[in-house]
């Protein structure tokens, strides 16, 4: 099926009133967490993978994206007027977004977001369509050892691109793994350490997981805190930036759309590494860099399109190739087995209508952000105003109902408070939840690949220095671990290169 | 700070040790032929390895840009956690919608100290539009108690 065909086909199936009903959801409940803060795309995602059940595999994974490209629409709305991310891929968007809100400039601040966000995302669908069908035939030649490779490859990159220790990073991989482990063994099916617990029984659930660490946590968190809720009181005028606004946005949207398309797709990234790039990028290229972080419209431009271009980007290694690179990803895989599709090579083949359905849906669900966002942004901004005293007795509530539905087991519950628990010591002493979820989900798929492996060579490790792709997935993880031993001197030689200063 | 950075690779090392103990108990096979202890012995290990080397790492002092941690309010996190705790247990005994009323009451009223009558209405309110919207509009399965509800 070549390009045109695939975008007209899609195009049919993402208009079906059902599909677009799911897509109209999936964006609407995206912005709406988006602008929240304390409840990010991960934990909504899962929350309402039970709903999902009803729905056709299709709908199901168009209205999971739409909340995941959704919350990036929302995310800015927040940051730009309360100086709080609503989500986490807009911290640096507060930067230069709150002064310009400050400065009385709210509105092209907001216009911006949404028209960047616009763009970039119109550029990552038409950079998925390109970029997958080849993709797909390269996949389709992965055995054991080059999926045990490219996951190796994946957790490398998640703990080397955390934010904090990347010590404490490898613990909460290897803590995930082994978190996986637990349940039935994969290929002998004998019960590790169940303790003769039913719940154990079927492993610890993707979902009470995530729901305790990503959203029961942050709620403990925000209730230790106190939240200051400060939206900023000035009328929302003008939304449509100027030609001036314009001019200097342009080269920025362009370049954090590319940005954020191209390190979307490798694994461990996400939708947050690519605005901090993005912004530090533009303000080495500025002429007068002193005026980001005083209310550059640069610095809203350039992040903003860069998490939108992410998401999409990072459709292309699940779609390809069944692997999650980033933890949203690994959500939206289990949302894809859930409804018995194995997302990967074949995906295109057995089911081109998911295929491209989910692609050009991107596309509407783009459009329906704009009109969202734009005329329709006095909503969300009343939606800030609600204290957050009502707002968190409700998201716990919906935690419990999301848990409790996917399994009609009470267990599923406590499971999800003690994570909640552990989520926020994780917090409190500097480890992050990231990797250890990513490794949760992918330890299985690990666990299986490296013991075909060694089922098929007969225990030699050689398998996987043997085979040229495998041999490239790995012999690139041994250098991103070794590059902090390999980059000092190299700076140090180039010295050209100045300091960094993303903060 | 190292004192908690310490403490927390403790805790950590422990728990890694207690899974591999445990994961040793399972078979291991041989490298030819893993069997389903394999991977968790060989994870623990390396676990239990990186919390060593997290416990060293805790020695060295922190550089000094590393932001102060905020005080929590750990009373109200307690508060909030025995109360959700109550409420996963009290759920199929009782039923979504009382059980659901009981600990938004607690939380409007006791964590929030809104007014009584505010918070009764609210409580009550929420309770049942989330049941009308998940159970009867969303069919989504929640327990169901001694009075339907």
């Amino acid at each position: 099926m070549d390009l045109l065909h695939g975008l007209t086909y899609g195009l049919s199936v993402s208009l079906q009133p059902a599909n677009l009903m799911a897509c109209f959801i999936g964006v609407f409940v995206g912005t709406l967490i988006g602008v929240l803060p304390g409840i990010g795309p991960v934990a909504t995602m899962s929350l309402l993978l039970p709903i999902t059940f009803a729905m056709s595999p299709t709908a199901s994974i168009i209205m999971m994206a739409g909340i995941y490209y959704g919350a990036m629409y929302g995310g800015s709305t927040t940051s730009i007027l309360v100086n709080i991310p609503g989500e986490a891929a807009s911290v640096v968007t507060c930067i230069d977004g709150y002064q310009m809100a400050r400065q009385g400039r709210a509105g092209p601040a907001l216009g911006i977001a949404a028209l960047g966000s616009f763009i970039a995302g119109t550029f990552s669908v038409l950079g998925i369509m390109v970029l997958a069908p080849p993709l797909t035939s390269v996949a389709l030649r992965f055995g054991p050892p080059e999926i045990f490779g490219l996951l190796l490859l994946g957790f490398t990159m998640v703990t080397y691109l955390t934010a904090g220790s990347k010590l404490k990073a490898v613990a909460m991989a290897l803590l995930g793994m082994l978190l996986g482990t637990v349940g039935l063994d994969p290929i002998s099916a004998s019960p590790r350490f169940t303790y003769g617990s039913v719940t154990l029984g079927d492993g610890l659930g993707l979902v009470p997981i995530i729901m305790g660490l990503f959203g029961i946590s942050e709620v403990l968190l925000n209730l230790g805190q106190g939240v200051q809720q400060e939206v900023f009181d000035t009328r929302i005028k003008g939304l449509m930036p100027n030609r001036d606004d314009w001019k200097r946005s342009a080269g920025p949207i362009a370049r954090g759309s590319v940005l954020g398309f191209l390190l979307g797709i490798l694994p461990g990234i996400g939708a947050i590494i690519p605005t901090f790039i993005s912004y530090a990028l533009e303000k080495r290229l500025a002429r007068q860099p002193e005026r980001f972080g005083k209310g550059a419209i640069e610095g809203v431009a350039g992040p903003e399109a860069a998490n939108n271009a992410a998401t999409g980007g990072s459709m292309i290694p699940l779609l390809t190739l069944g692997f999650a690179p980033n933890v949203v990803m690994a959500v939206l895989l289990g949302a894809f087995l859930i409804h018995g599709v194995q997302p990967g090579p074949l995906l295109i083949k057995e089911h081109p209508e998911i295929f491209w359905g989910v692609i050009t849906s991107m596309y509407v669900g783009n459009a329906m952000l704009l009109v969202l966002n734009l005329p329709l942004i006095g909503l969300w901004v009343r939606l800030l105003r609600v204290p957050y005293g009502i707002l968190f007795p409700l998201i716990l509530v919906f935690c419990v109902i999301g848990v409790y539905s996917e399994s009609a087991n009470v267990w599923d519950i406590v499971v999800m408070l003690v994570f909640g628990v552990i989520g926020l010591l994780m917090k409190r002493f500097g480890f992050e939840a990231a990797p250890l979820v990513l490794a949760f989900v992918l330890g299985r798929m690990a666990e299986e690949s490296i013991r075909q492996s060694l089922l098929m060579s007969n225990g030699r490790f050689s398998i996987l220095m043997t085979r040229p792709i495998a041999t490239v997935f790995i012999a690139t993880a041994l250098i991103v671990i070794a590059l902090p031993v390999i980059l000092p001197p190299v700076r140090r030689m180039l010295r050209t290169v100045p300091p960094d200063d993303t903060a | 700070m190292t004192g908690r950075d310490r403490g927390a690779a403790a805790v950590l090392l422990v728990f890694g040790l207690v899974a591999f103990a445990e994961a040793t108990r399972l078979r291991f096979g041989s490298i030819a032929r893993p069997g389903p202890g394999f991977v968790p012995v060989v994870l623990a290990a390396a676990f239990s390895l990186v919390c060593v080397a997290l416990l060293v790492n805790a020695r060295r002092p922190r550089d000094a840009a590393a932001p102060p941690v905020a005080r929590l309010g750990w009373p109200r996190i307690a508060a909030a956690m025995a109360a959700l705790f109550v409420y996963a247990l009290a759920l199929e005994p009782v039923g979504f919608v009382a059980a659901t009323f009981a600990l938004l009451l607690f939380f409007f009223r006791v964590l929030e100290r809104q007014r009584w009558l505010a918070a009764l209405a609210g409580s009550l309110l929420t309770a049942l539009v989330t049941y009308l919207v998940f159970k009867i509009w969303l069919n989504v399965q929640l327990p169901a108690g001694p009075w339907g509800g």
